[in-house]
């Protein structure tokens, strides 16, 4: 029986809370087909018994005129009212015209057979169309991947019967009452309508067309937005060539059928055939292939099959003529159109925002089916009344369309994986920069108004975009300015002016620090002296003033040669001893500038006992690169208030410094504080080195290491992204990790019930949810090793997020865009999380566990704040079985130990 | 009575509103620089003139808060004295006073700095906490 249910849930797979939704929105579906094809053989035999088959053409033009009218009066209603009050109204509309056509078909006039067959064309695609939006808005994108094969099956179904029911009674009721039992059926498909909305969780109220549109919507509104979204323009096109296939095999098989029959006879013929043979094709299809298809060819495979088969079946007609092979063509058309072709079409629609969709699938489907159709009549006109082909040269047209179809098909496959890309990424934040030009006169006055203005940052950043203007006479400002009451805005013409040499501020400067008043401007009015004359530098270190002293280095580090010759080892020496720890940073930057009288001072600061100095001596570390100093840096990783400066330091020796790195990674006798910082350096070196070092250590056991390292191969496949990053390494913990996840969801699963307690297995509950959800962010930050980060780490955010429509879209794409052997892995954990427990059985033989033995391997996990969870929760449940486990873990140093030999008194 | 072991610490941090949004592995390492302090009654734990140097949870017992002789607040298990002097270190214009038997875990804020700068996770869950404190002020 289980291999039974598990067929059985590889073609159709409802879930709970799905099932009355599913049978009543397919009895809906099949209900509508029931009628419409008892309708459709009727409505063709009578006008083919009165008309000759050259008039065939011209009524697909009039359907073609008369369903784009209906159209727009239906798009009109669509939009003006919830979609529930549009069924409703087109339910009673088609009731209406149904007894309507019952009377005038009695009163036998040849027009009536006209609009009879109009009509009928339109109330396929109207009721049809709406069952399928409705289908769309009652199902998520994943529901109704699992679902509309089901769906689809349904219609099938009421396809079937409407023909057999024709065939079957049509001698015996006569052909017009056939219309007033097609009503019966509209109503009855109406109440299966109404059950379904009533369903938990239905709401078809905010489901209308024109929500966000204005009371004056226009018909050229509709055609704006098909404008403006490609993907719409690629269903369009397909419709469109779809129709005209379908009218060009249609034309050939009536020419072929009304050759071979007359009267009832055809009549009966027509009705078999839709009833009996184009429904057991198209059941077969649904049933064995359509949900396999869907599933493993995904959208662009599926849609597909449809032109490749029409195109090779219809060269074949043309050389085997006749009703048989004109109908095995017709059949094969209309039976993969409702069901492959339909499916893969609907699917295609899903990706498109709720609004859009619901605005514009009634106009899409409506009016372009009918405008395809008729193309397709004149497409026929020209070639059999201008070109005077035959009918069985019409195959050969056939064929050409179909070579179109496919083209539409493959651009279909990349609109849809670019739609669904799309509206993931939406959901980010899109900062763009947004700098002035100042080329034009009247921003340059607007820009120099602002510099002399009093807001200081504004003025500043004004100075440098004049700064950066080509061509612009910047010092008349600077001198204007270099009498700011804005420290900020002075030290920044001094900067500007010590970058251009201008030397028309030296009073200015002097004055400056005659006044003694800010820092940052003193600083920057040293720089500047020193920048024009360096003899002055020595004077500036050497003053209590700090800032002055700094000054004069920035203005040294624009000119090397010069700071090598005048800062000198005595100075640096006598300086490094004050006990002044601003002075000693002083000193460190200093050295930085040095060279290699530098080194053993850097050296000496590196181990001072204030923070500030030995991060002013890591930035000297990272200036001179002498490997002398990368043991110390290494220390200082593990020194909170030295890191930042540390990391940056060991980066700027780039590869050279990777294989020191890699060994420190590899030992287990350093502190893990220290090793879990190296991937934070790797990640500021793009060389592939780096990439190789992180990759040995992505399988590590300390979880905060691991993360580390996941952490910076995202980084530098988002700044490096021509380096190699190994597939085979990721997918070996792309599988460690999905194993990790099933198996914290089994050791979960006994205590799920507990996870809001307050007490020891409630915090273990917790604990397990928490690793899971980071072993899942391990997961995606493996794949955004192998596929587009940004676009992975978008689906991230939706399958994490609350959004039920977020996740279903996102492992939606994850299913389009991962290959077979990580979507094997990845899918299932995502797509049926109430499952798990199935899928980890399933796919990696993990059994499901029972609270004790959860607790024991926890135990022995090595985890150490599981493990220390798990003792807890034991002696808590007083679970005797796990003493002697919880003995041994007693025996740990640390937390574990402690906290089992509390559970060991409380078993005792 | 015992000492608290780690876990206990945890189960009694969840109930700190400032760290609510934090994991229990992350609370752990909070609970690694919580020490247990015992007060018998009557002892005085905050007054006025004394800057709070860290954050206090109610683990067992009461503790009585007030100002100028009026009882405000009787603090009980799970309850937190002084949450804000994590980063404020104003003195708070109450004194408190322990009823009970009392046992407290206390938080110095020169370590929950530390840890805070070695668990940039932790540091941005308390940071977001505090931000939906402040709108939720602002919005009243």
């Amino acid at each position: 029986m289980h291999w039974l249910r598990a067929l059985w849930r590889s073609f159709f797979d409802v879930r709970e809370g799905e099932g009355l939704r599913t049978l009543f929105m397919g009895l809906y579906l099949m209900l509508v087909l029931f009628a419409y094809y008892i309708l459709k053989p009727l409505s063709r035999s009578l006008f083919l018994n009165k008309f000759d088959i050259d008039k065939l053409p011209y009524l697909y033009i009039l359907i073609a005129v008369a369903g784009g009218l209906l159209a727009y009066v239906y798009t009109k209603v669509a939009l003006h009212f919830s979609l529930q009050v549009a069924v409703t109204s087109s339910m009673v509309l088609t009731v209406v015209c149904l007894v309507g056509l019952w009377w005038l078909i009695g009163l036998g006039q040849a027009w009536v057979l006209y609009a009879f067959n109009i009509w009928v064309s339109l109330f396929s695609v109207m009721l049809v169309s709406q069952g399928w939006l409705v289908a769309a808005n009652v199902f998520t994108s994943r529901e109704a991947k699992r679902l509309y094969g089901l769906l689809g099956m349904g219609a099938v179904a009421g396809a079937a019967f409407g023909g057999t029911f024709i065939a079957q009674t049509v001698s015996r009721i006569g052909s017009r009452n056939q219309l007033l039992a097609s009503a019966a059926l509209v109503v009855l498909a109406y109440v299966a309508f109404l059950v379904v909305v009533r369903q938990k969780g239905v709401s078809l109220v905010a489901a209308r067309g024109a929500e966000a549109e204005t009371e004056e919507f226009q018909f050229k509104d509709i055609l704006l937005a098909i404008g403006r979204h490609k993907h719409l323009q690629v269903i369009i096109g397909i419709i469109t060539v779809t129709f005209i296939v379908d009218v060009t095999i249609e034309y050939q098989f009536n020419a072929m059928a009304k050759l071979a029959y007359k009267g009832d006879k055809l009549t009966a013929f027509l009705g078999t055939f839709y009833g009996i043979y184009l429904n057991l094709i198209t059941l077969a299809l649904q049933f064995f292939l359509t949900g396999v298809v869907v599933r493993r060819l995904g959208v662009g495979g599926t849609l597909q099959i449809m032109p490749v088969t029409l195109s090779l079946a219809s060269v074949a007609t043309f050389f085997i003529p006749g009703v048989t092979s004109s109908a095995s063509l017709r059949l094969l058309e209309a039976a993969s159109r409702y069901t492959l072709n339909r499916t893969g079409m609907e699917l295609l629609y899903l990706p498109l925002p709720a609004e859009l969709r619901n605005r514009t699938k009634a106009f899409v489907d409506i009016f372009v089916d009918r405008m395809g159709r008729g193309l397709g009549g004149m497409v026929l006109i020209f070639f059999t009344a201008v070109l005077a082909l035959k009918p069985t040269q019409i195959a050969l047209v056939t064929a050409v369309f179909s070579l179109a179809w496919m083209a539409l098909s493959r651009r279909a496959s990349r609109e849809y994986l670019a739609t669904v890309r799309g509206r993931l990424a939406s959901r980010r934040l899109d900062l763009t920069e947004a700098r002035v030009s100042c080329d034009d006169p009247q921003t340059v006055a607007l820009i120099e108004q602002t510099a002399a203005g009093e807001n200081p940052r504004q003025a500043v950043y004004a100075l440098s975009l004049l700064a950066e203007t080509t061509g612009y006479e910047l010092t008349p400002l600077l001198e204007k300015l270099a009498a700011s009451r804005h420290a900020e805005v002075r030290a920044r013409v001094y900067e500007l002016a010590r970058a251009r040499a201008f030397d028309g501020l030296i009073a200015r400067a002097k004055e400056e620090h005659a006044a003694a008043g800010d820092s940052s401007a003193e600083q920057a009015a040293a720089a500047y002296l020193v920048g024009l004359s360096v003899e002055s530098a020595k004077t500036f270190l050497n003053s209590p003033n700090i800032a002055r002293g700094h000054g004069a280095l920035d203005a040294l580090a624009a000119q090397p040669s010069l700071a090598a010759e005048t800062i000198n080892a005595e100075w640096l020496r006598a300086a490094a001893a004050d006990p002044d720890p601003r002075k000693r940073v002083l000193v460190a930057r200093a050295a930085g500038l040095a060279g290699g009288a530098g080194a053993s001072i850097v050296q000496q600061l590196l181990e001072d006992a204030d923070s500030s100095v030995v991060r002013a001596a890591c930035a000297a570390a990272g200036v001179l690169r002498n490997r002398a100093h990368v043991f110390s840096l290494t220390r200082c990783l593990t020194n909170a208030r030295q890191r930042g400066a540390a990391i940056a330091a060991l980066a700027e020796f780039g590869p050279r410094v990777c294989g020191t790195l890699s060994d420190i990674l590899a030992d287990e006798t350093v502190p893990a504080a220290m090793r879990r910082q190296i991937p934070r350096v790797l990640k500021l070196i793009p060389d592939q080195r780096s990439v190789d070092i992180l990759l040995q250590a992505i399988d590590h056991s300390d979880p905060g290491l691991r993360r580390a390292v996941l952490k910076a191969l995202n980084r530098l496949r988002e700044s490096a992204p021509k380096l190699s990053f190994e597939d085979s390494r990721i997918a070996g913990q792309m599988q460690v990790e999905v194993r990790r996840y099933c198996e914290l969801n089994a050791a979960l699963d006994p205590f799920r019930s507990s996870k809001n307690s307050g007490e020891a297995a409630g915090l273990l509950a917790r604990s397990l949810d928490e690793r899971m959800a980071q072993t899942l962010d391990h997961l995606f930050r493996l794949l955004g090793l192998r596929y587009p980060q940004q676009e992975i780490y978008s689906a991230y955010r939706a399958v994490s997020g609350r959004s039920s429509e977020a996740h279903s879209a996102a492992v939606e794409f994850l299913d389009s865009v991962l290959e077979r052997d990580m979507k094997r892995l990845v899918v299932p954990l995502l797509d049926a999380p109430e499952r798990l427990l199935d899928t980890g059985r399933n796919l990696l033989g993990i059994q499901p566990k029972t609270a004790e033995t959860a607790l024991r391997e926890l135990l022995h996990s090595g985890d150490s704040w599981l493990a220390a969870c798990a003792a807890a929760a034991a002696g808590e449940m007083k679970l005797r079985g796990l003493a002697p486990d919880i003995t041994e873990a007693g025996r740990i140093v640390g937390d574990v130990g402690e906290v089992a030999r509390a559970a060991a008194v409380a078993l005792a | 009575m015992a000492e608290l072991n780690i876990i206990e610490k945890v189960i009694a941090l969840e109930g700190v509103e400032l760290l609510k949004n934090l994991s229990p592995e992350q609370l752990s390492r909070i609970a690694s620089i919580a020490k247990e302090v015992k007060h018998p009654p009557g002892k005085v734990i905050l007054e006025p003139a004394k800057p709070m140097d860290a954050l206090l949870v109610v683990v067992d017992g009461s503790v009585e808060l007030s100002r100028d002789g009026d009882v405000l607040h009787v603090a009980k298990q799970n309850d937190v004295l002084g949450a804000w002097a994590l980063f404020d270190d104003d003195p708070m214009p109450v004194t408190a006073t322990t009823v009970d038997d009392t046992t407290l875990l206390r938080i110095a804020r020169d370590d929950f700095y530390d840890l805070l700068s070695d668990n940039v996770e932790i540091t941005a869950s308390v940071f977001s906490t505090l931000v939906k404190r402040f709108r939720k002020l602002v919005e009243q």
